[in-house]
């Protein structure tokens, strides 16, 4: 490729740089004004540096108003979500492209129709399923239905199962491999690939979902960290300073594992064209 | 392919039942309710065509209609735009690259919740530092999410939406751009084409699909865009008419006001006008998206 020219080349970078200090100013707002004292948040003009520096604030978040309590709820439903949601669609996954039966691509045209049906619609009969099972306040409609796959996931195993050599398969059933065998010891070990980018993605979804904790948690002690954050106005009356330590601590764990994990989670995106 | 028919039926067994309990049942009862008065307590009683009449007559969904359509208006060019730009730019010998693009991935990443906080406080009428910044420019201060003016609002929460979504689309049409061959950018090249020139007539109908499906999914995610409201709007009982959108009113009549049958019908309705935008996005697919 031809150099283009220099004063080119700094355009390019100048719009690069404008583009990244937009998308980077909100952050650089959030953690400084998470760290003011009471009141230097309200000054004209803004002070952009915080001083002094009040860590306290965190600590108030973190136990007058329970977010430990939240970020533990968090974590455990994430967690829960992350282990149901890449186990069964592996498995779904597998059986998909690895066995021809009847009803096979029927599978696919509704996987296909979960994608485009708006939760606006399946939200109140599923709600109703919940109370009916007495488990509205658990954490249990949130968790249990990643154990039974998703559209998203499921897609993305399968297209990277298919890019795996069949005769493994072939070989492993003509010794007399049953399929569980050939799953686990076979197909599992060299999907991590796949698998640590759909974790990823199970991940970031599970954490920062808001509508269905909204609609289902209604004790505070239930809380997981948006639902949290969403009411921490109300308890902290709309302190500026209180409201972003709460916004830094329920950003953060996903920034982290973004960070570590940013390779596979932009694979995904780009091999699927989807998020979950 | 094999042959035992059984295996496949067990694996897939999970996600079967995912379909039957979760998706064909609620499909199938949240129609039902449409033509019912619920509220969740008593049994469902068949009203007829009501509810459908009733949220068709009513001015507050008509209003929330105009918000989602303009909101989808500015939303959806100006991310396409935004995204195509910068995917332009990275798609090119430069240092950083990667760190731009985690940089312009951030806000995707975000939970809504948190990242909404920080826009209504940025977007804060007295101490934001938006305001702040127009009084410097001696210009006037604007209310923001708090205006009296339905557009401003809405336009409002827009930009916050292009800012956590643009690198995302950003990300699919640079993956859409690998598909640009060395060899056709310098035989362009040799033939005098430069700048704009090669953007007009290689780079852009070559990505033509990924930014057409780009702007498909943009414009789905737009209308079913719940959490960004949410948070902007504040105290979802006390949203003015004029600031509303399908499915914070959906919400509110279902799990604020337990009307069951009515919000159940407006679901379905906002449902086939999302149809029929995308249909009418896939006529006009032809016009301008170049396929090999």
């Amino acid at each position: 490729m031809n150099r283009p020219s220099a004063a080119l080349q700094w355009i390019v970078y100048l719009v690069l740089v404008a583009g990244a200090v937009i998308m980077l100013i909100p952050f650089f707002w959030m953690i400084s004004t998470s760290l003011m004292k009471a009141g230097n948040e309200l000054t004209l003009p803004p002070k952009l540096i915080p001083d002094p520096v009040m860590w306290s604030n965190y600590k108030t978040v973190w136990l007058e108003v329970n977010f430990v309590r939240y970020t533990m709820n968090s974590v455990f439903v994430t967690v829960l979500e992350l282990i149901g949601m890449v186990a069964s669609c592996a498995i779904v996954a597998y059986g998909l492209a690895f066995f021809q039966f009847r009803g096979r691509n029927l599978i696919f045209l509704a996987m296909l129709g979960t994608m485009m049906l708006p939760s606006q619609i399946t939200m109140i009969p599923t709600y109703f399923i919940w109370k009916s099972f007495g488990a509205l306040d658990t954490f249990y409609p949130l968790i249990l239905r990643s154990f039974l796959g998703g559209a998203f996931g499921i897609f993305l195993l399968h297209q990277f199962f298919k890019t795996l050599p069949r005769e493994l398969f072939d070989a492993a059933y003509v010794d007399g491999a049953n399929p569980w065998k050939i799953f686990y010891m076979i197909y599992m070990p060299l999907s991590k690939p796949a698998l640590s980018a759909l974790a990823v993605f199970t991940f970031i979804s599970a954490w920062n979902n808001t509508l269905e904790p909204l609609i289902y948690l209604q004790d505070k002690k239930m809380y997981t960290l948006p639902l949290g954050l969403l009411f921490l106005k109300n308890e902290v009356e709309n302190r500026m300073t209180l409201i972003m330590a709460g916004a830094v601590i329920t950003v953060l764990p996903v920034l982290i594992v973004f960070l570590f994990a940013q390779k596979h989670f932009v694979q995904g995106i780009a091999s699927t064209g989807m998020k979950g | 392919m094999r042959k035992q028919g059984y295996w496949g039926f067990i694996f897939t067994f999970p996600f079967l039942l995912q379909l039957v309990v979760f998706f064909i049942f609620p499909f199938l009862f949240s129609l039902y309710l449409t033509f019912t008065k619920w509220d969740l307590f008593n049994p469902p009683q068949w009203v007829g065509l009501k509810n459908w009449i009733q949220f068709l007559s009513r001015e507050t969904f008509w209003l929330s209609l105009r918000n989602i359509l303009y909101f989808s208006i500015l939303f959806v060019p100006l991310q396409t735009a935004f995204a195509l730009i910068l995917a332009y730019l990275l798609n090119r010998q430069i240092a950083g690259k990667s760190l731009f693009r985690m940089v312009y991935f951030l806000p995707v990443i975000t939970p809504w919740v948190a990242g909404g906080m920080i826009w209504l406080w940025i977007y804060h009428n007295d101490y934001g530092i938006l305001n702040w910044l127009l009084e410097r420019l001696r210009l006037s201060p604007v209310d923001w999410v708090r205006s009296g003016h339905w557009w401003i609002v809405i336009g409002s929460i827009a930009v916050v939406n292009i800012w956590k979504g643009a690198g995302y689309s950003m990300v699919l049409i640079l993956a859409g751009m690998q598909n640009i061959s060395n060899e056709m950018v310098e035989a362009a090249r040799m033939d005098g084409a430069s700048g704009w020139t090669l953007f007009a007539k290689i780079t852009l109908p070559i990505v033509s699909p990924m930014v057409y499906m780009v702007m498909i999914l943009s414009t789905i995610s737009a209308f079913h865009a719940f959490d960004v409201f949410l948070v902007m709007l504040g105290d979802i009982t006390a949203v003015a008419d004029r600031n509303l959108v399908p499915n914070i009113l959906i919400y509110r009549d279902a799990f604020m006001n337990f009307k069951m049958g009515g919000a159940s019908a407006m679901a379905w309705g906002l449902f086939f006008i999302i149809l029929a935008t995308t249909l009418m996005q896939k006529k006009l697919e032809k016009r301008w998206v170049h396929y090999e």
